[in-house]
């Protein structure tokens, strides 16, 4: 979509602000044209910052909403609901650290109080992580999920704008990471501006070389000598340069005499600087960084060495900061992330744990390894956050409204802003109750539109902020008395709300960003399909490399054969190649551990006979408690297959147990029982451990059975909605 | 640079062109929209054409990560495990694909096309893929090109691999259902028995009305003959009436067909499949006679004709390039593992790499790019190539994407004209290229030892500083200052240790790691002993307290092995280090394998960057 742009004039101008200011007579002056939004690329990107800047500072809440390349990376890194918070959170993290950001609302909303409505500016940044700073981020390369780039398309996301003129960006760590290794080399030598350390490395020095440094020797020398002649021969140097096709330049660099370079390749500049070392005391070849021209190579004269040493300093400043120039430069889109975050406004999201944590992953720094600490940094940026998912869910007056329609961002807005949704404010009988919202862009007015692209994020974002209003206005909060964001943040009908995340939106487990703790739903009402009652983490075991045809009732069978009908109380599956099982009793998991090791060292009858057997078929069975779980789940390692991953990931974590082993053994058995703890501890963690047979037919085939157990109302599936 | 080149190659161009001016070089745009046509099309261009030039844009490439691509350190194990690792993480965006005949030594007739690639979901399995990696700098540089992400996206093709195909099949239930009655493997139950003849008599009672409806037509009958279809579940299948029976287990799905062989043999079974893969029901349609019932199978293969091609999508054009047994040209072949196979060599046994060709031909040291080679040549040789585009005319949309597959033809035209190569195919009998073509076949650059042997004493012709060393004497190096180059890395080096004194060097791969060569067999395990032992001291100890870490050949190889690629070399071998395991495997690697070729303008030296 572009931006829409309107004849500037200041009387079409004027005139389109008394037609919008009419609430009674509003003339659809943008009927036909698209959702009048603010597209921004590489290309618009410095001033529409600026422009944003001011709409920010005076706004009073500020609505986001992403688009993603995907949400989860393996079938198995879905929601479930035997995910802990903690492990949910890990694989929140991991989906926020593989996929990329390709499109970023943003929608500050301004109470207008001389016409009693809102005023909504609706941003839609397209952004691209494009190195534009080799070395240093924003990412080498990023995951896509082939469902979410279909979903993209079928929405008409616009990947060519969004590939070649997306904005990049770098995370505050990335750009004190650059700017750190700047530094460094600031402090070390010159090498920097006169490469001169290397040029002896030159290999196999050939005819053509020694022609062309016999060559270059003359240049120079004829230009000294000429220099030092001064004006009587200046018109004979003009001359001589235009011979060698420009490839000489005679400036002033700095009051200095000099020569620039050009055309040259990398080898013959090599030998440039080779010849000006050897045989010239007073040129020197200097290599400047200028913003202009980009990397310019000169020889200067200097009289002294004095003087040699204070140009260099002077260029080695100038080359410092064209560089900072370049990583400022490269900051992109982050300074949107900084201006919501230096102007603490009141953020408002819809389902936002997911986006938040892209935010900080890509803007912030790398995501810390524990939703408290996450939550703890998090509030340290964005201090006041609101999601109207909790608002919806929360609120018993908003949750009896919303009945048992879907609680999609799409459906919310035509429940709560239905005359929004459908363009315009115009009417001003029935929407007595109705919070009003006019849109602005580019300084022009319009209080009636056609609706938006779903699931563009400017147009999302605009959504997600009118239902808020709504929503703000449906709790008795009154714009009239708010001058500024902080206030409305304040405000004590808010205060259930505000900074409250979902976690998983499948447990409804609630994180108060100002605490980090978990926050229970007190909300009577709030059902949901609970197949699982009370799952106890500590009861349950985690199987996975069993025979794929084996079911989730044939498991439970196997294992109620041996352990007592009422030992399992559920058995899920999370892919096809893993289940959980969850013990009536804590004691059964090592029991059930401890069976499996032994049956698996007796090799006998007794194995076969077992009823176990049909689970331990094939040899590659593994068990372990829900800690490796959540373990294996913290990995970086991402196979498609669970029982694939955990093997990845034991694998590891066995190596490095059996270091260990090996360097205690070398402390010469100081204390044997260490020892032992340790490798019971990695014979615990590593139940089994074979070389990797499964091809990729089964593979495959297994993953048609995940597709069985699927869980219809996941949280992340939500999120992509 | 790159309009530069561009200006150049077209000036070049014209003034050797004759048939079709090179800056009018269109190649047909295939979508899912023009798949089907296309492939027709393509089918018969493939068959009368003496080779293929291909060539594919991927999602990413190892080429940006330095140490991911094949470094000339490589041995072919690892040059393997790299390449492998390329391909599984990308995905094929766009396959270029050129069909051409040699009509002369010069002159060519070339069908170049273009298929837009996306790996779709079509079949909600997670296949081809689930998710895929982009590499940013990669769909950078093809946007610097003009590449068309949306046509890719909204209306590329879909594929499957092989392997993925018939794992598809199975999950789908498609793979031909056989109609043939399966030996019951058990002895038939009670409950068998009740079964069978409850279905037996549904089936003879349906039978009867169906053939009764034939003859009766009164309104009346009509009606109750209608309500009894309801009742029985009677339906039409391809205007046939058929009836379905909805079975809970494959065992009674046997028992059907068992029991259908005692009708006559107007009844043809249909298994119909859950979306679980088993079996959901079995449906028999009635044929209206013997050649009918032969018609409808005929009829019913084709249907799972179709459909397995729609999960095939765009392999059905590798398989018939496969087919053909013509000779293949592409570009660097080791860097394209194809993606389809797992195995190159196995589906097109003919490949020629055109970079192999190049550097055979003694002209080109490091080319990379199709375009700049093609300046290349042009510059430096007369080698008119008149190229033909029959199809210019009716191609449907004006787009110059796939370019390249086209260009590498009039490049092989150009080369084969500069070595005194015929590329002419001799027709008679089998087809046959040149013998000295023959000789460049299925050899890739640059670490090819495994799949010719021969290859290993080409290697001095086209890079002559090239000295072949054994893995052993390498050692990896990293943990030094930031921003050292490596001439003040070796002369900080030579200063810390009388192991420095005779003759090595240093090369550095990324900016966090380097490698140290050393010249004299033993000096590098003596290295890393002193490394590790307490007698260390002076400056190495200097530089070891600040950082220094090194290890050996095997520690890359088992990083290679175990997958650690991480951005930097240096923190994959780091983490290769940490999960070192003594695997015999390594050992019982035969010695030759681990020969390589150090050559000096292959490694990537920071000061040149």
């Amino acid at each position: 979509m572009k931006p829409r742009k309107l004849p500037s004039s200041a009387l079409s101008r004027a005139l389109s602000r008394a037609l919008s200011t009419s609430t009674t007579t509003t003339t659809p002056l943008q009927c036909g044209s698209a959702f009048p939004s603010k597209t921004v690329t590489v290309s618009n990107f410095e001033p529409s910052l600026a422009e944003l800047r001011h709409h920010v500072r005076s706004s009073d809440f500020v609505a986001i909403d992403l688009e993603m390349t995907g949400v989860t990376s393996a079938p198995w890194r879905e929601s479930f609901e035997f995910d802990r918070s903690d492990v949910r959170y890990l694989k929140v993290r991991d989906s926020a650290s593989r996929f990329a950001v390709v499109q970023f609302g943003v929608c500050p909303f301004r109470w207008d109080p001389s016409n009693q409505s809102f005023v909504a500016y609706p941003y839609n940044f397209y952004v691209f992580p494009r190195p534009e700073l080799a070395g240093f981020g924003p990412c080498n390369d990023f995951l896509c999920q082939t469902t979410s780039m279909d979903f993209l398309a079928k929405y008409q996301f616009d990947f060519n704008a969004c590939i070649h003129e997306g904005i990049s960006y770098l995370s505050r760590e990335q750009e004190r990471e650059a700017v750190r290794s700047l530094n460094s080399t600031h402090d070390s030598d010159w090498s920097d501006i006169s490469k001169l350390n290397d040029v002896r490395d030159i290999p196999n020095v050939n005819m053509a070389d020694i022609l062309f440094t016999a060559r270059m020797k003359n240049k120079f020398s004829e230009w000294r000598d000429g220099l030092l002649q001064e004006q009587t021969q200046s018109d004979h140097i003009q001359g001589t340069q235009k011979d060698s096709k420009q490839q000489f330049q005679v400036i002033f660099f700095k009051t200095h005499p000099a020569l620039k370079l050009d055309g040259f390749t990398s080898r013959q500049l090599k030998l440039i600087q080779l010849v000006i070392k050897k045989h010239f005391k007073d040129l020197s070849y200097i290599n400047v960084n200028r913003e202009a021209s980009g990397l310019q190579q000169i020889v200067v004269y200097t009289d002294s060495a004095d003087e040699l040493n204070l140009l260099l300093k002077e260029v080695k400043e100038e080359n410092h900061r064209a560089k900072e120039m370049k990583i400022q430069a490269a900051i992109g889109f982050r300074h949107v992330i900084d201006v919501l975050s230096s102007e603490q406004k009141l953020i408002v999201g819809h389902n936002c744990f997911l986006d938040m944590a892209h935010v900080y992953s890509k803007f912030i720094g790398p995501l810390p390894g524990t939703p408290e600490e996450f939550v703890a940094s998090v509030n340290k940026c964005f201090p006041h956050i609101i999601d109207t998912k909790i608002l919806l869910n929360t609120n018993y007056m908003l949750q009896e409204r919303m009945k048992k329609s879907r609680k999609s961002l799409a459906s919310a807005f035509s429940m709560f802003c239905p005359l929004i949704a459908a363009g315009s404010n115009s009417t001003g009988l029935i929407s007595a109750s109705l919070v009003k919202v006019n849109i602005e862009v580019d300084d022009s007015r319009s209080s009636s539109w056609n609706p938006g692209g779903k699931h563009e994020a400017g147009y999302d974002a605009f959504m997600t902020g009118c239902i808020f209003a709504q929503l703000c206005s449906d709790l008795g909060v009154d714009f009239k008395l708010h001058e500024s964001s902080k206030q409305l943040a304040s405000n004590e009908k808010l205060q259930n709300y505000i900074n409250h995340l979902y976690l998983s939106w499948l447990h409804g487990d609630i994180i108060d960003l100002n605490t980090g703790d978990k926050v229970a739903n007190t909300l009577p009402s709030y059902n949901l399909k609970k197949r699982y009652p009370n799952i106890l983490f500590e009861n349950i075991v985690i199987i996975w490399g069993f025979p794929t045809k084996l079911k989730a009732n044939e498991v439970r069978e196997c294992i109620s054969k041996v352990f007592g009908l009422t030992s399992v109380v559920s058995v899920y599956h999370l892919d096809a190649t893993a289940v959980f099982v969850q013990f009536s009793k804590t004691e059964l998991v090592s029991d059930f551990l401890l069976l499996k090791e032994k049956l698996e060292t007796s090799n006998g009858p007794i194995l076969v006979l077992h009823p176990l057997a049909k689970l331990l078929d094939g040899g590659n069975t593994c068990a372990a408690n829900y800690d490796t779980y959540k373990e294996i789940c913290g990995s970086p390692l991402s196979e498609s297959l669970f029982a694939d991953q955990a093997k990845a990931v034991i694998l590891k974590s066995k190596t490095k147990s059996i270091e260990y082993k090996v360097t205690s053994r070398r402390k010469e058995h100081k204390n044997a029982s260490v020892e032992d703890n340790e490798k019971d501890a990695a014979m615990k963690f590593v139940e089994k451990i074979k070389p990797n047979t499964i091809d990729q037919i089964r593979n495959v085939e297994s993953r048609r059975q995940a597709s069985q157990f699927e869980i219809e109302d996941s949280c992340v599936a939500e999120a992509n909605l | 640079m790159a309009s530069l080149f561009q200006l150049l190659l077209l000036n070049q161009r014209r003034s050797l062109c004759t048939k079709v001016p090179t800056s009018k070089w269109k190649v047909k745009q295939v979508t899912t929209s023009n798949f089907n046509e296309s492939l027709e099309e393509i089918k018969i261009h493939i068959s009368s054409s003496d080779f293929i030039a291909i060539s594919m844009e991927k999602t990413g490439s190892s080429l940006v990560t330095p140490w991911h691509r094949v470094q000339p350190f490589d041995t072919a194990e690892t040059a393997y495990l790299k390449a492998s690792h390329s391909a599984q993480r990308f995905q094929l965006l766009q396959f270029a694909v050129c069909p051409f005949s040699v009509t002369d030594s010069n002159n060519l007739v070339a069908h170049p096309y273009n298929f837009l690639l996306f790996p779709r979901d079509e079949l909600k399995l997670g296949m081809p893929a689930y998710s895929f990696f982009c590499q940013t700098s990669h769909l950078t540089s093809m946007a610097c090109q003009g590449f068309d992400f949306n046509a890719s996206i909204y209306e590329g093709i879909s594929y499957l691999s092989r392997a993925q195909e018939s794992a598809a099949k199975v999950r789908l239930g498609t793979n031909s259902p056989s109609l043939g009655v399966m030996k019951s493997s058990s002895p038939p139950t009670i409950a068998d028995s009740v079964f069978v003849e409850r279905i037996r008599l549904r089936i003879k009672h349906w039978r009867n009305s169906c053939k009764k409806s034939g003859t009766k037509t009164s309104k009346d009958e009509e009606i109750i003959i209608s309500l009894r279809n309801i009742v029985l579940g009677s339906e039409l299948f391809k205007s046939r009436p058929c009836l379905t029976i909805d079975v809970c287990s494959e065992r009674q799905v046997q028992l059907i067909l068992e029991m259908l062989v005692d009708f006559s043999d107007d009844f043809l079974p249909l298994v119909i499949p859950s979306k679980g893969g088993t079996t959901q029901a079995v449906r028999i349609v009635l044929a209206n006679s013997k050649e009918d019932k032969e018609f409808m199978e005929r009829e019913v293969h084709s249907l799972e004709e179709k459909e397995s091609k729609k999960i095939r999508g765009f392999r059905e054009v590798i398989d018939l390039i496969s087919a053909s047994q013509k000779p293949v040209i592409s570009h660097n072949c080791l860097n394209e593992v194809d993606e389809f196979e797992s195995s190159m060599h196995m589906i097109f046994p003919k490949v020629l790499d055109m970079i192999y060709l190049m550097k055979k031909s003694g002209t080109m040291r490091k080319v990379t790019n199709i375009r700049n080679a093609l300046t290349f040549l042009n510059t430096h040789f007369f080698a008119p190539v008149d190229m033909e585009i029959p199809d210019q005319d009716t191609v449907n949309k004006g787009k110059i994407d796939g370019l390249d597959a086209l260009r590498l033809s009039y490049l092989f035209m150009k080369l084969c004209s500069i070595l005194k190569i015929s590329p002419i195919v001799t027709r008679s009998g089998n087809r046959r290229l040149a013998p000295e073509l023959e000789d460049f076949t299925n050899v890739f650059h640059p670490c090819s030892t495994n799949i010719q042997e021969s290859c290993s004493e080409d290697v001095g012709l086209w890079n002559n500083n090239t000295r072949k060393i054994n893995s052993e004497h390498l050692v990896f190096l990293w943990g030094f200052k930031f921003g050292m180059t490596a001439g003040m890395l070796k002369s900080v080096l030579r200063a810390s240790h009388d192991i420095f004194s005779g003759e090595f060097d240093v090369r550095f791969v990324d900016k966090s790691c380097a490698i140290v060569v050393f010249w004299q067999p033993g000096l590098s395990k003596d290295f890393l002993d002193v490394m590790n032992s307490e007698e260390i001291g002076g400056g190495l100890k200097e530089l070891v307290s600040d950082g220094l870490r090194v290890t050996c050949y095997e520690t890359y190889r088992t990083m290679c092995r175990l997958g650690l690629w991480e951005m930097d070399l240096a923190e994959s071998l780091e983490r290769a280090l940490e999960s070192f395991v003594s695997d015999t495997e390594i050992n019982n690697e035969r010695k030759s394998s681990s020969e390589i070729h150090w050559c000096n303008d292959n490694v990537i030296n920071l000061d040149d960057l």
